[in-house]
């Protein structure tokens, strides 16, 4: 499907328009493992400040839609531009040195290691050579640490921890990094309702701050509140873009969601 | 207690040696590399150092600077070459690389002595000499386990997609494994030589990984002291076991056994585990009342004892 194709849901005429002071712009990127077209054809453009969602059911292709952005899987075809900056050939590494940031759908944090460590881990990232830059570093893990609401828990370990406490630990080495693109790949799953309110409220003020977001998440009617712009996938393509509203009304969403037989039902 | 030291002066001097050669291993080994290119630069080292000394009269600590920096040059060399092996092949490639190092020494002709080896290649080492060798070298080790670098090493060996999402060019730190490994082996290889004054083709075989993995799987190979642990058990048991004489290997063997079964993570790593559990305790007999009922009584008034 062309991004013409997607406009209907309200995404607009200027995509060249945001291009030009995109944060990040993919085009045409596919992700194939054999025959398996696990991300097909997507284009998206994130422009700054914005919180930026992904929807779409299990399988569609969210996950390995992040992977490639953030170039942990090789692209099959495609281009990537991070702030102007073509990046679709460079190590996965670097990605993070440019001020791209990320969470993993599963915890990812490292089993040994105090909760203050693994945060650190994100905020060395941004460089800890001399006694100034870790002096910054270690206020930037308090910080991130204060905002995700783990303060107390710096000497804890995982397995101390609730699963709800774990995801935020990987958020807070995300946001410690201090990055300008965020992407988030189910923060809240396995949160509580407060837990989830807590998050959505911490990415509101980091939207706030100026911090471009790209969210994954599968509960509808939190990324309807929490997101500005919303895109949907299913089958590996971009099936809708726009404002939230606009996209989860759009017949194919609901057809992927709820199928022809539900849709006849709704 | 000097009578005791010059009676157990070999043992001592190949604690030092021995530990610099489970080092080799250790040091990938944190890093999630499965690697044994160290016990093949322990050969490289100790014959360089022998050709050295005895065709081109070099002093000794010339012949050991030059074993180091060849150790680390071949073992980076190499990682280059088998950086996309992982696990069990790159154990085997190392591994190969060890023996093809044996059979190169056996065809070396004059150069190596070949099957005879090497011999009069004595150097003015003491244990003074080693120990300062094996301080520098702890204490370098010691660095790269703690702060930003242990934590970083901790994530490339824990979960390398994940290191690499946080900036750290996971491929990098790889190789950096290799070149230490190597300069250790060459290390090891080197001094051993040298207080020996021999060196033969059977001095470099598979027994020395066999040794090498043993020693960090008693110890643990999280950290340099799991190393210097199984070191000191596997040099001085042959010493304790005398008395059981021609049982020692069966005893050996049950040693090994028991460690990988019920040590998983070797002596250290029981240490730490034991260390956390008894903090968490502390921890939650700190955070629960004190004349709060222990947890399954509670459970047992409420009728959630289930």
């Amino acid at each position: 499907m062309t991004s013409s194709a997607l406009a209907g849901a309200g995404a607009g005429d200027g995509r060249d328009a945001e291009a030009a002071t995109s944060v990040l712009r993919a085009d045409d990127v596919a992700v194939h493992f054999g025959g398996v077209k696990a991300v097909d054809g997507v284009s998206i453009v994130l422009t700054p400040g914005r919180l930026f969602g992904i929807l779409g059911p299990n399988g569609s292709g969210k996950s390995t839609l992040l992977a490639a952005l953030t170039r942990l899987v090789p692209l099959t075809r495609g281009r990537l531009e991070f702030e102007g900056r073509r990046y679709d050939r460079v190590r996965p590494h670097t990605i993070a040195a440019r001020g791209v940031a990320r969470t993993f759908q599963t915890v990812r944090i490292l089993p040994g290691r105090t909760v203050f460590d693994n945060v650190a881990l994100g905020a060395e990232s941004a460089g800890s050579g001399s006694k100034a830059e870790r002096g910054r570093a270690r206020e930037r893990v308090r910080r991130a640490i204060e905002r995700t609401g783990l303060s107390g828990k710096e000497r804890h370990r995982p397995d101390e921890l609730s699963y709800g406490h774990q995801r935020r630990v990987e958020i807070a080495r995300a946001i410690a990094s201090e990055p300008t693109l965020l992407l988030l790949d189910e923060p809240t799953a396995g949160m509580n309702r407060q837990e989830r309110d807590d998050i959505t409220g911490l990415l509101a003020d980091l939207r706030a701050e100026g911090l471009t977001q790209l969210l994954i998440e599968h509960d509808v009617q939190m990324m309807v509140d929490a997101c500005d712009h919303l895109f949907a996938m299913n089958f590996g393509a971009l099936i809708a873009e726009g404002e939230p509203e606009a996209v989860v009304r759009h017949p194919a969403v609901q057809e992927a969601y709820l199928g022809t037989q539900g849709r006849a039902h709704a | 207690m000097i009578d005791w030291y010059f009676s157990h002066i070999v043992l001592i001097q190949s604690t030092f040696t021995t530990l610099l050669l489970a080092l080799s291993v250790q040091v990938p080994l944190r890093a999630g590399v499965f690697s044994f290119a160290g016990v093949g630069c322990y050969g490289i080292g100790g014959y360089l150092a022998a050709i050295g000394m005895v065709h081109y009269g070099l002093s000794t600590a010339t012949a050991i600077l030059l074993a180091a920096v060849a150790g680390g040059a071949v073992a980076y060399a190499l990682g280059l070459l088998i950086q996309r092996l992982t696990g069990l092949y790159l154990a085997m490639a190392t591994v190969a690389f060890t023996l093809i190092i044996s059979v190169l020494v056996v065809n070396g002709g004059d150069l190596t002595g070949g099957a005879s080896g090497l011999f009069g290649a004595l150097g003015m080492l003491d244990t003074g000499h080693l120990l300062a060798v094996v301080v520098v070298v702890v204490a370098a080790l010691t660095f790269t386990e703690l702060g930003p670098l242990g934590r970083r090493i901790e994530a490339v060996r824990e979960d390398p997609e994940l290191a690499s999402a946080m900036g750290i060019d996971v491929a990098r730190y790889r190789r950096a494994t290799f070149a230490v490994s190597g300069m250790l082996g060459g290390l090891s290889g080197s001094m051993t030589v040298l207080l020996r004054s021999t060196v033969t083709p059977d001095d470099i075989n598979f027994h020395l990984v066999v040794l090498a993995l043993t020693i960090i799987i008693v110890g643990g190979s999280r950290s340099w002291i799991g190393a210097l642990i199984g070191t000191v058990i596997f040099v001085w048991m042959p010493e304790v076991l005398a008395f059981v004489g021609e049982w020692e290997d069966v005893v050996y063997g049950v040693l090994v056994a028991a460690a990988a079964v019920y040590l998983p993570g070797g002596v250290t790593g029981a240490a730490v585990d034991g260390y956390r559990k008894y903090r968490r305790k502390r921890r939650e007999a700190a955070a629960s009342p004190p004349d709060a009922p222990p947890p399954q009584q509670a459970a047992a008034a409420v009728g959630g004892d289930s």
